[in-house]
């Protein structure tokens, strides 16, 4: 029996803790397909009518996709987000060799010190970072938008960690082959770190496409608005905010994302469970 | 033609207190193979991969051939290493592990498909070339670490305990694969080891290294009769050669608790008075009568081995192993008596440690 139970309380547990995690996704979906005044008439008393939308409209999504230009937010929070990914991949993955590979001094100095960038929260860094971004000419740019953060802190630990794994000796027998830094660097340590630069790519990417703040106060430019500014800025200060398109637009913004964890899944979390890091 | 010459080659590493190799002198010449034996920590591996080039000496000079060689890159040096961990590249097969080197040095692509092939021949690897190293035993990925050196012919193999992963059994097999291999291509080797059996086995000539320094060298049989330190002669035998303490008393060796035999003039005029280290090999004991025996003790454990047997037992408070033929064996308790043969033995200097 009590061989029994335990599983039985276990997968309760879980389904609890899903529940939790899933119902706000839910209740956003389901508005996105409901009335302004449904949205509000269903929020209490919470019963499966709030989850459910009883009458699907989809006014929400003609009028997103009619009044904004969500199409084009989309493209330009995919074009970021996948150069922030190459970009961070090739950076990370240069410094993690050059600092777990070449002898040097001051190695770890220089580890701790990009280390300690990651304690500082971006709030911190929002108004240096504006003026240097500026100042490069970078304003109301989609690089501008992703340049600040390519140099990942948390990449190069990942990546660090990943490389310290790969024995020495391989890279010795690729010398002893005849290969320089470059040819190793490319043949023999990245082909052995995928997992890890896959977790950091997908990481990135998620960082990425659902950042808000930044973008807001570098790109404010209407051709180049990424996603959730978009999702945020639709309505007009003067009005109350449309809620029905709102939810419909995070709905839009998060299908991306969903696809690819499901597509990747499998190798995310092993990247996780490798690194000791939830990201 | 490529032999190696070390001189006055030294290594200290970055913060470290004391020299790792010091000084070291060494020749090893055309299609020799050489072995370096020594504990643990001693500097092997460091000597091997500065004659490789994935180590700068900190002082000395490395030649190979009629080149001076320190200083150069390692694909430039005409050697290729075998590691203990085998060091394949997991993501490539058996194939494009052997074949990386020869693909970056440009050499053709049906002269790097005639090596590799002739290579996997030699190894029994011809079925496994399409493989990952995942996918081979241990036993497997040592021939292809081995393949891999092969195919770039090179003038000096080097091997860094080459076999300490594999299991006793497919250890002695690859052993003689190694030597096989090796009069095959007749191809100069500088093999290190810290397995005493592996180094008798293998070397033309053994180099016994002892806190990076030279402690002796000299064909494999040379060592194991005529150490020249009692570190040489613990380390090289299986099981180690017994140590007592000893005294020379007017042209008599007195091994304590009654046992003393006559020494020889010869030899004992020069240490007359003088304490001394006796070595003793397990095989130099005899089984003798009761009267004519020179030493009398209590067997304490006896292993039979089958072919042989070890008796083991104390003498003058010092352990001490005799190897007999099994149906000579005492059994646990029992009393046993033991003469030795006087031309068997070795002295060493007390404080030293010297053979004298
Ligand atoms: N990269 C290194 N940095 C500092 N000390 C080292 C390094 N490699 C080896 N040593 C030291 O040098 C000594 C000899 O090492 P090694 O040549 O590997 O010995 P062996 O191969 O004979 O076991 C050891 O005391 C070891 O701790
Ligand atoms: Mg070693």
């Amino acid at each position: 029996m009590t061989a029994l139970r335990k599983p039985l309380a276990l997968t309760l547990v879980l389904l609890l803790i899903l529940a939790c995690f899933f119902a706000p996704f839910l209740w956003v979906v389901s508005n996105s397909f409901k009335p302004q005044l449904g949205i509000f008439a269903d929020v209490t008393p919470i019963s499966w009518r709030t989850f459910l939308p009883l009458e699907p409209v989809l006014e929400n999504y003609r009028t997103l996709f009619e009044r904004t230009n969500i199409l084009r937010a989309l493209l330009n929070t995919a074009i970021v987000s996948a150069g922030q990914v190459a970009l961070t991949l090739v950076l990370c993955a240069m410094a993690a060799y050059a600092l777990t590979r070449i002898r040097f001094r001051g190695a770890k100095a220089v580890f701790v010190v990009i280390l300690l960038t990651f304690l500082l929260p971006v709030e911190a860094m929002l108004v240096p970072l504006f003026q240097v971004v500026s100042g490069l000419g970078l304003n109301n740019t989609l690089l501008g938008v992703m340049i600040p953060w390519i140099a990942s802190p948390f990449g190069l630990f990942l990546l660090k960690q990943a490389f310290e794994e790969l024995p020495r000796d391989l890279e010795d027998a690729a010398r002893i082959d005849g290969a320089g830094h470059v040819r190793i660097f490319v043949s023999v340590i990245l082909p052995n770190v995928k997992v890890p630069l896959l977790t950091l790519g997908l990481v990135t990417f998620l960082f990425s496409w659902n950042s808000f703040l930044w973008p807001l106060v570098i790109a404010q430019s209407p051709d180049i608005q990424l996603i959730q500014v978009a999702i945020a800025q639709q309505g007009s200060p003067t009005q109350l905010p449309n809620w029905g398109e709102t939810f419909a637009g995070a709905t839009v913004a998060t299908l991306p994302l969903i696809l690819l964890f499901l597509l990747l899944q499998k190798y995310f979390t092993q990247g996780m469970a490798m690194s000791g890091i939830k990201g | 033609m490529a032999q190696v010459r070390l001189a006055g080659l030294g290594k200290t590493y970055e913060g470290a207190h004391a020299n790792t190799i010091d000084g070291l002198d060494l020749e090893v010449a055309d299609g020799e193979f050489l072995v370096l034996v020594g504990p643990s920590g001693c500097g092997k591996s460091t000597t091997l991969r500065m004659i490789a080039g994935l180590e700068e000496p900190t002082a000395g000079e490395i030649w190979i051939g009629p080149r001076r060689v320190d200083g150069l890159e390692p694909r430039e040096r005409d050697i290729a290493m075998v590691f203990q961990n085998y060091a394949l590249y997991p993501h490539m097969t058996v194939a494009q592990n052997m074949s990386f080197g020869l693909r970056l040095a440009k050499v053709p692509k049906a002269e790097i498909r005639r090596r590799v092939e002739a290579a996997a021949e030699t190894l029994g690897l011809s079925g496994y070339l399409n493989r990952h190293p995942k996918a081979l035993s241990g036993g497997q990925r040592q021939r292809v670490a081995m393949g891999r050196a092969i195919v770039r012919e090179p003038g000096v193999f080097l091997f860094d305990e080459p076999l300490s992963n594999l299991d006793a059994q497919l250890r002695g097999q690859m052993r003689t694969e190694i030597r096989r291999l090796h009069d095959q291509l007749s191809a100069t080797t500088v093999y290190v080891t810290h397995d005493q059996v592996e180094a008798m086995t293998l070397a033309d000539r053994v180099v016994v290294l002892k806190d990076g320094k030279i402690e002796q060298q000299g064909s494999p049989q040379e060592l194991y009769d005529r150490p020249a330190t009692r570190f040489v002669a613990g380390f090289l035998g299986s099981p180690q050669m017994n140590i007592l303490a000893g005294r020379v008393t007017q042209g008599m060796l007195d091994l304590g608790a009654e046992s003393r035999f006559a020494l020889g003039a010869e030899r004992a005029a020069p240490l007359e008075g003088r304490r001394v280290d006796v070595g003793i090999r397990p095989e130099a004991f005899r089984l003798a009568a009761p009267e004519t025996a020179l030493i009398h003790a209590r067997a304490e454990m006896v292993e039979l081995l089958g072919a042989t047997s070890l008796v083991h037992f104390t003498h003058a408070g010092l352990p001490c192993t005799a190897l007999l033929e099994p149906t000579e064996a005492p059994r646990p308790g029992q009393e046993v008596h033991l003469g030795l043969r006087p031309d068997r033995i070795s002295l060493f200097d007390a404080d030293s440690g010297r053979a004298v």
